[in-house]
């Protein structure tokens, strides 16, 4: 993801995706968060991998339709297996609607699959077994926590410790991926690799 | 870190405002940070404000315009590159050449 690419996601989907108010990400701007994550992040002494998901419109040309921004080496979430993982700190699907009705892109792909394979094949490739986590925005409401679900991470209960370096209270809102969960994930859509 | 000093001329922003920004920032957790942007706080903790006039990329690319992301570890270069790439366009400064004769 380059500044371009943030600033064509804040000037043309956008202005699209702040009426819907069941978006998490209806007030993100790209262009401010992906200064934002570097800088923050290297102040931690990690890394973010901002990344762009393009997809083929009716035309036969690329289309941006998914955006996230993935932490490397961040804690793993479960504490009962501590080591490192891959962290989906941001990341937004455009609207099938909007891709469809104005931007010629007839069948959306499921994005949200998609984003969270990025995060597992980082990991994996990164030595981590595809070990990610993340935290559903309370702006998603109970709708985002069940697309989580559906796309089939798994729960960290709302009982269990974070990590210390994770500096949060567990507001059940939590989800990840352990290896298994991963490479099943993985492998369910190494076809369309 | 100066690359973040680009910021809002009108802003009262100065570097040690971005500094003090990013010490504040970095003591909050990432889930509390995605709260704040989701409820459209952030510009209250964070000065940065992207240059008006930036010419907004095509919304379609052919194929072989397209880069396709390294699914690998990137080197520390590579991790330098994709921070700058992050950053708006910078104004071409011309340099003064020598005078001649």
């Amino acid at each position: 993801m380059t500044a371009g690419d943030a600033l064509w996601w804040d000037a043309r989907l956008g202005p699209k995706h702040a009426p819907i108010a069941t978006r998490a990400d209806r007030f993100w701007s790209w262009s401010v968060l992906l200064p934002l994550c570097h800088i923050v992040q290297r102040a931690k002494r990690r890394y973010c991998r901002p990344l762009v998901i393009w997809a083929r419109t009716d035309n036969g040309r690329f289309l941006r339709v998914g955006m996230s921004i993935l932490i490397e080496d961040y804690p793993y979430l479960d504490v009962a297996h501590p080591g490192d993982a891959h962290f989906v700190w941001f990341m937004s699907a455009a609207d099938a609607g909007v891709l469809t009705n104005e931007f010629g892109l007839s069948h959306p792909p499921a994005l949200a699959r998609v984003l969270l394979d990025n995060a597992i094949i980082l990991s994996q490739n990164a030595g981590f077994k595809g070990r990610m986590g993340l935290h559903a925005a309370v702006a998603g409401g109970d709708v985002l926590p069940k697309v989580y679900e559906r796309c089939g991470l798994l729960t960290l209960p709302r009982a269990a410790e974070l990590p210390p370096a994770v500096r949060r209270l567990n507001d059940g809102r939590f989800f990840y991926a352990d290896e298994a969960v991963a490479e099943a994930l993985a492998a369910a859509l190494d076809a369309s690799r | 870190m100066s690359e973040f000093m680009r910021l809002d001329a009108k802003a009262p922003a100065t570097l040690g405002a971005v500094v003090e920004a990013v010490t504040r920032l970095s003591t909050l957790s990432e889930a509390k940070i995605l709260e704040l942007v989701s409820a459209g706080r952030i510009a209250e903790l964070f000065p940065f404000k992207p240059a008006n006039g930036q010419a907004i990329p095509a919304d379609t690319v052919a194929e072989d315009e397209l880069a396709e992301a390294s699914a690998l570890r990137l080197s520390r270069k590579q991790r330098d590159a994709l921070i700058e790439s992050s950053l708006p366009a910078a104004a071409n400064k011309k340099s003064r050449a020598f005078s001649k004769g």
